[in-house]
């Protein structure tokens, strides 16, 4: 039962690091998630692309275990995890970097950071995690006593995301890093994510509603509508996708009589 | 002229032809659609002809808004040059224009053509030029691009009148104006020419083709078929008679108006019963739609009342085992009742109560939540309806009534209707109209709403009549004792195997489609050794059947690639291939692993598949089969 048939064929496959099958989620009685299966492969960048409301937050939350599914499954490498707390399932190595950087605004940079390895009590390769940190973002560490709220969107994001290192991840659940971002901070942001996925070996399941830059960064990508994964393969095949270029990407298709366009192709997701 | 009518009768409030058998056919005194809107018009004043939704809000247009607002426009034509008997076509989804169109063309003598949204530019070419139309209104800038790709090919054209302005500020044409400035012109000729508009409807005749409705046309170029004000005159009189509209009744719109079908119901029959449309927002709100509104009339595609039966199983599936029980034993009354109903006994007492209690008790909540709490008939045409579906609808109290009728006919044939109803037939023929079976088993019908013939096309007007005069429906059924008419294939798709033998595919179809997985099927095998069938599953069903079985699925083809999504549609063919002989059963078959839209060439606008479209188009699918 393979979902994602075109990156699977030929070559051996890697380990999967998260398999979720036929999740439902909901909030009270709306449905949000309408039956969603997706696989992330060990050491892959997998993006999750969608319009606000597709369900992709709760998709992560659903993972982190934040919220609990009503049906279907997310298993980690081998283990059901979906009835499990969400602190359970840090411990595991999913750390969820959520929306919005929601980091702790009255502690110190260096105060957050340790916070990220609350669950850790190995003292020196704590300590090594931290220079590591500090060497991804040398910012914090300029910066390492001051509160982090008041630091900028860009800092506290890269904030947030030194924190999820802190808990060595097997898997990074990022929702929406661009979010509020500057285009050049998004870039930066997401270079460095490139990296500590190449370097670290991090793998990780982004969610974006900025598919240029997620699409360039990740290895393989699901669409979500409306609660349904429209949409999946490799990046590079979404990216030429004319769907995704009209309703992503901002690419007009075809130049009309008028030389302007407003209204939008129908989405087929062939 | 009134010392000159017919005997009239006066029922359900709408006075008729007592004999419904011969023209010119009255409603209320008037033999053209023109002339009863006038009346309508003048007598229901400010009360409510419609109502759409924007941004949100239900806005009322009443009847007087209707008579000027179409006065303008067929005015306003008419001061660019339209002429009597000349073609204006239509571009645009159901809205309150499409109807002042329809009427304002239809006012000035004009005929009105529709063209479906779903269109590509180059059909837009061929309708419009076939048609010989001068005037072509569009709805919006997505529209008019289409008008734009392919301008240069259409010489005959003189003006497009675009709706909606959103997107076009600022864009200047010669040959492009918005409706407001033909709305002013309008308005500048009446005061030029007081007592115009009421003399172009004084000389609007039965015989004058009012619309041209183009069919699919699922061989060779659609083809516009004629259809006189005397027709739909008929088809309104002889529809209402027994199957009523009140002026309280509310009803939706949602079906392209361009189809024959929601032509008549919801233009024709609104205009003679005096009730009010609503226009459904987009095809993906029907169901809140439905339930803002709470039509008491209602007629829909065979598609539409399979998905609102879907999302209620859906929804008790998901129930608590109480719930379900409840459910259990309220269907089970409104089984019995129905039934006692259908067999024309005297319902027992017991079987009362007991149906009185749950429809109090379950019923009553399950139709408001469905938007059918005051539905009094619904209607389903256009498709082949599962039997076993519409006494389900029976038994919660909606009763849902299938007809039968095609474009030629004007709509309408045969309506099963409230007392006289047979579920798995589509009725007995309309008052006065004929039915007859041919030698081959072809329905064959005469009636005043029989078309006029194909615009421009003698040749294929010809193929369609028989020698001595009767529509060739090009249906295989067959007539009951009772008058009942069955419907059973289409002559044309009949196949004949490799093996000589003779098959009626849709009599499998529609076996197969009545499986809540199957939304439509298409039946292979002619000149070949046995019969195969491409399926397209119902998505939300299917869904919902992976969900439940936990199997794992993330887009569309990979739903249709799991294997126990198969071989569920395998054992489903199994199943219904018990019903059949041996070479009628099917061997083999392939699911389409792409989400159809109406945008497809395989779809008709009522989401049919087409049968040539798709052998042509999956001829590759269909050979990995043989």
């Amino acid at each position: 039962m393979s979902t994602q048939t075109s990156t699977d064929a030929g070559t051996a496959a890697p380990k999967v690091v998260l398999q979720i099958d036929n999740l439902e989620s909901y909030y009270g009685p709306i449905m949000a998630i309408r039956g969603v299966s997706l696989k992330v492969h060990e050491g892959q960048i997998v993006t999750v692309l969608g319009a606000n409301g597709a369900g992709k937050t709760t998709l992560l939350k659903t993972v982190s275990g934040v919220m609990d599914p009503e049906k279907g499954t997310v298993n980690m490498m081998g283990a059901d995890i979906q009835t499990m707390e969400a602190d359970a399932i840090v411990r595991r190595g999913i750390v969820h970097v959520p929306e919005g950087r929601e980091i702790f605004p009255l502690m110190t940079v260096a105060e957050n950071i340790a916070m990220g390895a609350f669950t850790r009590n190995d003292k020196g390769a704590i300590a090594a995690d931290e220079e590591m940190v500090y060497s991804y973002f040398p910012i914090l560490k300029e910066r390492r006593s001051q509160r982090a709220g008041t630091l900028s969107g860009g800092q506290q994001q890269m904030l947030a995301i030194g924190r999820g290192l802190m808990a060595q991840p097997k898997l990074m659940l990022l929702d929406e890093p661009s979010l509020g971002l500057s285009p050049l901070l998004t870039q930066e942001i997401f270079e460095i994510i490139v990296r500590l996925n190449k370097e670290q070996k991090v793998t990780m399941m982004l969610v974006e509603q900025n598919a240029k830059v997620a699409l360039d960064a990740a290895d393989y990508g699901y669409v979500m509508e409306l609660g349904r994964i429209v949409m999946n393969d490799r990046a590079e095949v979404l990216a030429a996708s004319k769907d995704i270029q009209e309703f992503y990407l901002g690419v007009s298709q075809d130049e009309n009589q008028r030389g302007q366009r407003r209204w939008k192709q129908r989405k087929t997701w062939r | 002229m009134a010392d000159t009518l017919p005997p009239q009768q006066t029922v359900n409030g709408l006075t008729i032809n007592a004999d419904l058998s011969q023209g010119p056919f009255y409603i209320d005194g008037q033999d053209t659609t023109p002339k009863l809107f006038r009346l309508r018009c003048q007598t229901l004043g400010d009360r409510t002809a419609m109502r759409e939704k924007t941004f949100g809000i239900w806005r009322s247009f009443s009847w007087n808004d209707y008579f000027t607002h179409a006065k303008h426009l067929g005015l306003g034509l008419v001061s660019m040059g339209l002429e009597r008997g000349e073609v204006v076509s239509i571009l645009s989804e159901d809205r309150k224009e499409w109807m002042y169109t329809d009427m304002g063309v239809q006012c000035v003598g004009g005929i009105c053509s529709g063209v479906y949204t779903t269109d590509s530019a180059a059909q837009l070419q061929y309708l419009v030029n076939d048609s010989q139309s001068r005037f072509l209104i569009v709805e919006n800038d997505e529209q008019l691009d289409k008008f734009l790709q392919v301008r240069d090919e259409m010489p005959g054209l003189v003006k497009v009148i675009v709706l909606d302005r959103d997107g076009l500020h600022g864009f200047s044409d010669p040959q492009i104006m918005f409706i407001e400035d033909l709305y002013e012109k309008g308005r500048a000729y009446d005061a030029e020419h007081p007592g115009a508009f009421d003399a172009a409807i004084d000389a609007t005749q039965p015989e004058d083709t009012a619309i041209l409705v183009y069919t699919s046309g699922t061989t060779g170029k659609p083809k516009g078929a004629m259809t006189s004000h005397g027709n739909l005159m008929y088809s309104i009189a002889a529809g209402l008679r027994d199957s009523p509209v009140y002026p309280t009744d509310d009803q939706l719109c949602f079906l392209p108006l361009c189809h024959i079908l929601e032509r008549v119901f919801s233009v024709n029959a609104p205009i003679a019963a005096g009730s009010t449309i609503n226009f459904a927002e987009s095809p993906e709100t029907i169901f809140d739609n439905l339930q803002e509104v709470s039509p008491q009339t209602f007629v829909a595609v065979p598609r539409l009342w399979e998905k609102i039966y879907s999302q209620v199983a859906i929804r008790i599936g998901d129930a608590t085992a109480t719930q379900k029980w409840a459910y259990g034993q309220a269907l089970k009354a409104g089984m019995a009742r129905a039934e006692c109903e259908a067999e024309g006994r005297p319902v027992p007492l017991s079987t009362q109560l007991a149906y009185r209690f749950w429809d109090m008790a379950l019923l009553h909540n399950l139709r408001r939540m469905i938007g059918m709490d005051r539905l009094r008939r619904g209607g389903s045409g256009a498709a082949p309806i599962s039997p076993d579906l519409l006494r389900w609808y029976h038994a919660i109290g909606v009763p849902v009534l299938e007809g039968y009728g095609m474009t030629e006919s004007s709509g309408v044939i045969s309506i099963n209707n409230a007392d006289d109803n047979k579920i798995g037939t589509v009725g007995p023929a309309l008052p006065g109209a004929q039915i007859r079976i041919a030698d081959d088993g072809e329905v064959q019908y005469k009636a005043g709403n029989v078309f006029q013939g194909y615009w421009n096309n003698p040749e294929k007007t010809a193929e369609t009549f028989t020698e001595d005069g009767w529509l060739r429906t090009g249906d295989v059924g067959t007539i009951d004792n009772e008058g009942f008419l069955k419907i059973t294939g289409r002559l044309k798709d009949i196949i004949i195997t490799a093996g000589g033998k003779n098959v009626t595919p849709a009599e499998i179809e529609n076996k197969l489609k009545f499986s809540p997985y199957i939304s439509d099927v298409v039946v292979i095998g002619d000149k070949r050794k046995f019969l195969t069938c491409l399926v397209m599953i119902d998505q939300e069903n299917v869904e919902k059947f992976a969900q439940d079985r936990r199997v794992p699925f993330s887009n569309y083809a990979s739903l249709c690639a799991a294997k126990e999504v198969q071989d569920l549609i395998r054992e489903t063919i199994e199943e219904v291939n018990k019903d059949f002989a041996r070479v009628e059963q099917i061997k083999d078959f392939r699911l389409i692993d792409v989400l159809l839209t109406a945008d497809d060439d395989e779809l008709t606008p009522t989401m049919k598949l087409k049968r040539s479209f798709v052998e042509t188009k999956h001829a590759a699918l269909i050979n990995q089969m043989y």
